[in-house]
């Protein structure tokens, strides 16, 4: 099994499930290409009012559960020219990425038996350098002993996470980072 | 003659007897004690036999907890306890725990660590920074994860919070050098915290290493690197467009890949 292949279905089945939510979808691959973390962040942040997700699949942990992550705290610094340093650029985002996972955990806890409650933090180093609400979802695991056992977790990754973003949508407000003169 | 015979025999057995009773619920209480002491006794075995920072046995033996994962599957992590004759010095102290914790645990399966990893070096600031410098080993064998990756790191942060208080964040270098990640997933670019007692700092106070923003298209950066960080506006508040980021990262399955040159 591949990761990157198996990680690539589930992202057409999660782009279809928040097309269906309403949602425009941009990929930051769409084969077995390997963009940087900074090619994926660039991508994320061009976009305006968006969200972004992170697939992983996991080779460790319980299979058949699933974890979200938010960026673990970053410390705060200002910037007299109002704009987000970018390696500080998921600063902002914090609360809003809090909030975004544990809506989706809350709903993967609810399919996945064993899955954590709520979102937990990590120093993700993708969703450091993403400015917008963000979250990375890892599935465990590689190590089943049949692909088949993957796939049929991916439409309730999918359903999970579309979901969530929907019920995240109308509370999402882009926090105010120009500093006072 | 006979009958005296009888008479030392049974004031020998209701010697025996005596003594019995008084000395069996000892012997129950020490088999007791033995028996609370296995697990312990097989750690602190395996420590001695490991132990590769050489140690002055004069230091006093001091209860070290280390941390390794819990077995639960769910990336927690459990203390066990061993004594040490453990140095007085941080640094010196601090190498013979993260030492004992890279050795790992007598049941294999709740390491944290891969059993390759070795600690080459390992400084400490006067601010309570330490750095830890680990082979190469560390970054290609820990399972790829975002779990897995955090385990390792909680491994070493927690073990050096519970032995070495003047150790107050850590910054992971690998063979000398920093790196992005530890396996893919978790960054190493910043510090973590240590001690929660600490101001956290989990990335450098000082200014960051600028990192121009990638062209997407190209994968070459937009603008040449500068002195100064390279900054992005904030957007403005317009939900509905959601990216998704199928992640192809370095991983244990992505390292099969790795002969196909990279785009």
């Amino acid at each position: 099994m591949r990761e990157s292949e198996i990680t690539l279905d589930f992202a057409a089945q999660v782009r279809k499930a928040l097309e269906s939510q309403g949602f425009q979808v941009v990929l930051t691959r769409q084969g077995d290409e390997n963009p940087s973390f900074d090619d994926r962040s660039a991508i994320a942040n061009a976009q305006i009012g968006a969200v972004f997700v992170t697939l992983h699949i996991a080779s460790t942990g319980l299979p058949g559960t699933v974890r979200v992550y938010v960026d673990s705290d970053l410390p705060a610094r200002t910037d007299a020219g109002g704009l987000i340093p970018w390696d500080r650029a998921q600063l902002p985002f914090e609360g809003l990425s809090r909030k975004m996972g544990d809506l989706v955990q809350v709903l993967l806890v609810q399919r996945f038996k064993g899955s954590p409650v709520t979102a937990q933090t990590a120093a993700v180093r993708q969703l450091r350098t993403t400015a917008a609400p963000a979250i990375a979802v890892e599935v465990s695991s590689v190590v089943v002993e049949e692909r088949a056992d993957l796939d049929r977790m991916a439409p309730g990754v999918a359903d999970a996470i579309a979901t969530g973003l929907a019920s995240f949508r109308p509370s999402y407000v882009v926090p105010t980072t120009r500093a006072t003169p | 003659m006979t009958s005296r015979w009888i008479r030392w025999l049974v004031a020998a057995l209701s010697l025996a007897v005596i003594v019995g009773v008084i000395y069996l619920p000892i012997l129950r209480r020490r088999m007791q004690l033995a028996a609370k002491l296995q697990q312990q006794t097989a750690e602190q075995a395996r420590r001695e036999l490991t132990q590769v920072v050489p140690v002055n046995p004069g230091e006093p033996r001091v209860k070290t907890k280390l941390f390794w994962a819990s077995g639960n599957g769910d990336g927690t992590l459990m203390n066990a306890t061993v004594e040490l004759p453990l140095s007085s010095d941080p640094v010196l102290r601090a190498k013979q725990v993260l030492n004992t914790l890279l050795a790992g645990p007598v049941d294999t399966d709740l390491r944290t660590l891969p059993p390759d990893a070795v600690l080459l070096a390992f400084y400490l600031l006067p601010d309570g920074t330490a750095i830890a410098d680990f082979s190469e080993a560390l970054a290609t064998e820990t399972p790829s994860g975002i779990q897995s990756e955090q385990m390792a790191v909680d491994s070493i942060t927690q073990t050096l919070e519970a032995n070495v208080p003047k150790v107050q964040r850590l910054k992971i270098l690998i063979h000398g050098q920093e790196v992005e990640t530890l396996a893919g997933h978790l960054d190493l670019t910043g510090t973590f915290l240590v001690n929660t007692n600490a101001a956290q700092a989990p990335f450098p106070t000082t200014t960051p290493v600028a990192t121009p923003p990638a062209s997407p298209s190209s994968g070459k950066p937009a603008a040449p690197a500068t002195d100064k960080p390279t900054q992005v506006p904030a957007p403005p508040p317009r939900p509905g467009a959601a990216t998704l980021t199928p992640e192809n990262g370095p991983g244990k399955l992505a390292q099969l890949e790795r002969s196909a040159p990279a785009d």
